[in-house]
């Protein structure tokens, strides 16, 4: 049962690739060899698509990393509550994205949300924020940083609570200051666990739906739809089920040699604790 | 390292996590502050900080009005027993592959194909599946394929525990006459408990707040809290103080939860990664 729940998905997909199949247009399904996959090297909206989900990436190792290093850097200091603060800082990982979203849908309204009007106070302009097709996709990207940065922490904080005392104490003794600690000792004993963090969390971006969903639908235009929006629109809207089909085994494919480099990095992570 | 008193860079410290403190959870604050506010100052130019009475009158709203009740209801009857089935079939999976090496290294692989399979790419085939058996929009499809999600995970992080943990123990209840199953149920079992809560609360975690299934395979009979806030939300005369309150209580289980038990769930979020 849970075998077939995981393997039919991907045999009928892959049949269903070759296939011209589009549920409302009645004529039977015929194997149509690459087609599909042709069709996505010409079309726009994917290559559309393809540029947003790369912004959602680029959030993750452009922003969620060095902050959420700094975060742990900074709990690590700390000398009590470091759980505590772990976990509050983490709620907005926990909630879920539909409850994210209403939150960042209050804050963001044009006429009476908080942000505009502190903007408003500042005669700072007010912009409509998600409704904007430029302001959109930065919108999202932020509360993707919002929700995902506290778990990134987490990652890094629980590294660097692993890392041997008696190198850091060593270091400390011959004098190394707080910036020299964080880029001689944290940095290059952390590595594998920074490269686990950054894979997982760019896996995640990648396959990033509900935020999009809740929040834009993938609007204004498309400005904010991704490879897995444009996946689902192509499916659940047009019902072209062939292409979809394609568009996700192109995914399958690009998540496979991801997980595929984070099992490499893992292993290597567990070999270097298992040598200290 | 001597301690001697504040220095700048501790004030810097708190500084900096207070500010990070006040940056993830003043949206969650302020869905909260929403909750309790009577209806005329949902919206207000300026928006209200501090409502004039708690106005607890939207929680009955959202709970007997919307539908509050039954997506509790349901969230917690789905989220319950998709955890507790994966955890009835993931332990002793897990302590085979521990202890006898089933699957081997391609386990590993196979089990985060499946953890970071894009949602959409399988979407289709899923909802084929679920509606080829009659059981679209039920609490079977949705429990069972949450456990499908959660399976993989749980296994995979119990296992690596089950290989930690000393064999002798087991291996001297053997030789005194035990069986297998005994030596599992009341030496290995016991000992993986705190592992085995951690696993469990993110499991719980990833099943409450789930969104997309809910979306692809359920309608009107199986309304999960996150899959109906959004419905809610759409449309113009938006009732946010209700939102507000439904919002509430479906982060409210999972933010107790986590708190109580903090110390699994940093445990079990910082999985793989670190060896404690």
């Amino acid at each position: 049962m849970l075998a077939a729940n995981s393997i039919f998905p991907l045999i009928y997909a892959v049949t269903v690739a070759f296939q011209s199949y589009q549920v409302l247009i009645p004529v039977p399904h015929r194997f149509i060899g690459l087609r599909n996959f042709e069709k996505i090297f010409s079309d726009d909206l994917f290559w559309s698509s393809l540029g947003v989900t790369a912004w959602f990436i680029a959030g993750v190792v452009l922003l969620q990393f060095p902050v959420g290093f700094g975060l742990a850097v900074l709990l690590q200091r700390l000398r009590r509550h470091q759980d505590l603060l772990v976990t509050l800082l983490l709620v907005p990982t926990i909630i879920s994205t539909s409850v994210a979203g209403f939150q960042w849908v209050q804050l963001f309204n044009y006429q009476f949300g908080p942000i505009n009007y502190l903007l408003g106070l500042l005669h700072l302009p007010q912009p409509t924020w998600t409704a904007d097709p430029t302001l959109a996709l930065p919108c999202l990207v932020f509360v993707d940083f919002w929700q995902w940065t506290p778990f990134m922490t987490l990652l890094l904080f629980a590294g660097l609570r692993s890392l041997p005392s008696t190198v850091v104490d060593a270091a400390r003794i011959d004098g190394s200051t707080g910036w020299q600690l964080v880029w001689r000792i944290y940095l290059p004993l952390l590595r594998p666990v920074i490269g686990i963090a950054i894979i997982l969390r760019v896996l995640m971006a990648f396959k990033l739906f509900d935020v999009i969903y809740v929040l834009t639908a993938g609007g204004p235009g498309i400005a904010t739809e991704n490879l897995a929006f444009y996946t689902y629109v192509q499916g659940f809207r047009y019902f072209d089920m062939g292409y979809a089909a394609a568009l996700s085994i192109l995914q399958l494919i690009a998540v496979a040699v991801l997980a595929k480099l984070l099992i490499r990095l893992t292993r290597r992570a567990s070999a270097a604790m298992a040598k200290e | 390292m001597k301690r001697q008193g504040l220095t700048f860079y501790d004030l810097l410290t708190y500084a900096a996590v207070a500010l990070a403190l006040v940056v993830f959870l003043s949206p969650v604050l302020w869905m909260l502050i929403t909750a309790v506010k009577p209806p005329d100052e949902w919206l207000t130019t300026p928006p209200i900080l501090i409502p004039s009475e708690l106005h607890w009158a939207n929680f009955t709203d959202a709970l007997v009005t919307w539908g509050g009740a039954k997506g509790l209801g349901d969230s917690l009857i789905v989220a319950s027993l998709s955890t507790l089935l994966s955890l009835l079939l993931g332990v002793p999976a897990a302590y085979a592959l521990g202890r006898f090496n089933t699957g081997g290294e391609n386990l590993s692989f196979t089990v985060l194909s499946i953890l970071f399979m894009p949602p959409v790419a399988v979407a289709i085939p899923m909802y084929l599946f679920w509606s080829s058996l009659g059981l679209l929009d039920s609490y079977t499809a949705l429990i069972l394929q949450y456990t499908v999600f959660n399976l993989p995970f749980i296994s995979w992080v119990l296992k690596s525990f089950f290989e930690d943990i000393s064999r002798d123990m087991e291996e001297s209840a053997l030789v005194n006459g035990a069986t297998r199953w005994r030596a599992f149920w009341q030496i290995a079992v016991p000992l993986a408990r705190p592992a085995m809560l951690a696993v469990g609360l993110l499991a719980f975690i990833f099943s409450w707040n789930e969104f997309f299934f809910a979306l692809i395979l359920t309608r009107a009979n199986v309304t999960t809290l996150p899959f109906i806030l959004p419905v809610l939300m759409e449309g113009h005369n938006v009732l946010w103080g209700d939102i507000a309150a439904i919002a509430t209580l479906g982060a409210l289980p999972v933010v107790i939860l986590a708190f109580v038990l903090q110390k699994y769930l940093v445990r079990g979020l910082s999985f793989g990664t670190v060896h404690e």
